[in-house]
């Protein structure tokens, strides 16, 4: 474990950082509490820290009350080191942001323990952090095959249509859906059904870019985005993207199974600033149009062919024929 | 003046407890006393120059500094005389500040002869 000392004074810093090394801390030495502050502002800096009360520059209650200050990195243990240890003082040290404080000169069993003392609490909050990750994952992720939910994905591309129109570029709205999905089902089994889901989903991923997103839209329909994508250059990658769930079996627990996915594709470029909900309505309707045309291939939402396409037959009236 | 009485009973340099501090490693404690005969004589001299000029800022944080290594060190009689020095310096007791220095080199004048012999003693 990392482990800050900051003391001006070389012989004493020396002595300590020998000790704390043979103790097994990887030992990072500073001589100031300016020193100090940028080790422990730095990413991935160290999280344990014993600070001499007076140093030049920022002294140890100085850097303390700075490092508080900070509100994205993980919390720092901070131990002030202080020769006069009065009541006072040490108020003093502890309203300044440190955990704990040692009089010098300490004694070595007591330094080792108290940073245990440390240790646990860093260590309570890593799994505190690695908790609410694990939560976070599960709210934003579809649990079946680990891609973005449906409400993660249309956070992320509500901001990404935000950023494409402010930098006049384009977003590519890919929405997709599994040919005959329900026969799978039907047939084979919802097990194998969830298979095919799965193995899809890791197929979509692999096909775009890493600065991309695909989620999970609804039941067998699955939202790729495509950020800052070059229109002229839309079709032909959401081609590659079609086809590379086609283009060779998945592989399933009843053998091998080759499905083929319809998409509905819109540029973002071409509908000007319009409400999320509307492109979805639209990407919606080509993909209906791709269906129509006897799926296994994909259809380009016009901004021109809008009206009669969407007045005619509503997508979610004739959902089920897919 | 009963610290620095205090300090006097006791031995100019407990080399016991400073071998206990190192470990009982040779090559860390020679590398402890050549910073120390390098920063010890340094600070001192600017300790000096900050009491002949009455700057009680300086003297507070020099002495300061001077407590916290021969602290270290286990040269307690000296600790002893740095620390008085740095509590005349914070009270502004600027008159008593020439004969507090006195007395710390004069502890440093037994100290420094000793650590040199240690080292004499171990090279043989």
């Amino acid at each position: 474990m990392k482990i800050l000392i900051a003391d001006d004074e070389a012989l004493s810093r020396r002595l300590l950082e020998k000790r704390l090394d043979r103790a097994g801390y990887e030992v990072i030495a500073v001589e100031n509490g300016k020193q100090a502050l940028e080790q422990l502002c730095k990413p991935n800096g160290p999280r344990l820290a014993l600070l001499d009360w007076i140093m030049p520059e920022l002294d140890g209650p100085g850097v303390c009350r700075a490092v508080r200050t900070r509100t994205e990195q993980p919390y720092a243990y901070m131990v002030l080191l202080t020769s006069k240890g009065s009541k006072e003082e040490t108020v003093v040290g502890l309203e300044s942001g440190a955990d704990d404080y040692l009089t010098k000169p300490f004694n070595a069993e007591e330094l080792r323990a108290r940073l245990r003392v440390g240790e646990r609490i860093l260590l309570l909050e890593d799994r505190l952090v690695e908790a609410r990750e694990n939560m976070r994952f599960r709210a934003t992720h579809d649990q079946l095959t680990s891609l973005l939910n449906r409400g993660a994905v249309m956070d992320l591309l509500v901001r990404e249509l935000h950023r494409s129109h402010r930098e006049k570029k384009s977003t590519a709205i890919l929405l997709g859906d599994v040919d005959h999905f329900k026969r799978v089902n039907d047939t084979l089994g919802h097990v194998v059904g969830d298979e095919v889901l799965i193995e899809i989903a890791g197929r979509l991923l692999k096909s775009v870019r890493s600065y991309d997103f695909v989620g999970r839209y609804r039941g067998e329909e699955f939202l790729v985005g495509l950020s800052n994508c070059n229109p002229s250059y839309a079709p032909g990658r959401a081609e590659e993207i079609r086809k590379s769930i086609s283009n060779r079996a998945l592989e399933t627990g009843k053998g091998p199974l080759i499905l083929t996915m319809s998409f509905g594709v819109l540029l973002s470029s071409e509908w000007g600033q319009k409400p999320v909900e509307e492109l979805l309505h639209e990407v919606d309707v080509a993909l209906y149009e791709a269906k129509a045309a006897g799926r296994y291939c994909l259809r380009m939402a016009q901004p021109g062919a809008k009206v009669e396409a969407s007045h005619e037959m509503a997508p979610q009236a004739v959902r089920r024929r897919r | 003046m009963s610290e620095k009485e205090q300090g006097l009973s006791e031995p100019v340099w407990n080399v016991d407890e400073f071998l206990e501090r190192v470990d009982n490693d040779q090559v860390l404690l020679r590398e402890l006393l050549t910073i120390f005969k390098e920063d010890f004589p340094r600070t001192m001299q600017s300790l000096e120059t900050a009491v002949t000029a009455q700057d009680l800022k300086s003297c507070a944080r020099l002495s300061h500094t001077l407590k916290g290594m021969l602290s270290s060190l286990g040269a307690i009689r000296a600790t002893a005389a740095a620390a008085k020095l740095e509590a005349l310096s914070s009270a502004g007791e600027t008159a008593s500040l020439k004969s507090a220095l006195k007395a710390l080199e004069s502890e440093a004048k037994s100290l420094l002869p000793e650590l040199d012999a240690y080292v004499a003693e171990v090279r043989r």
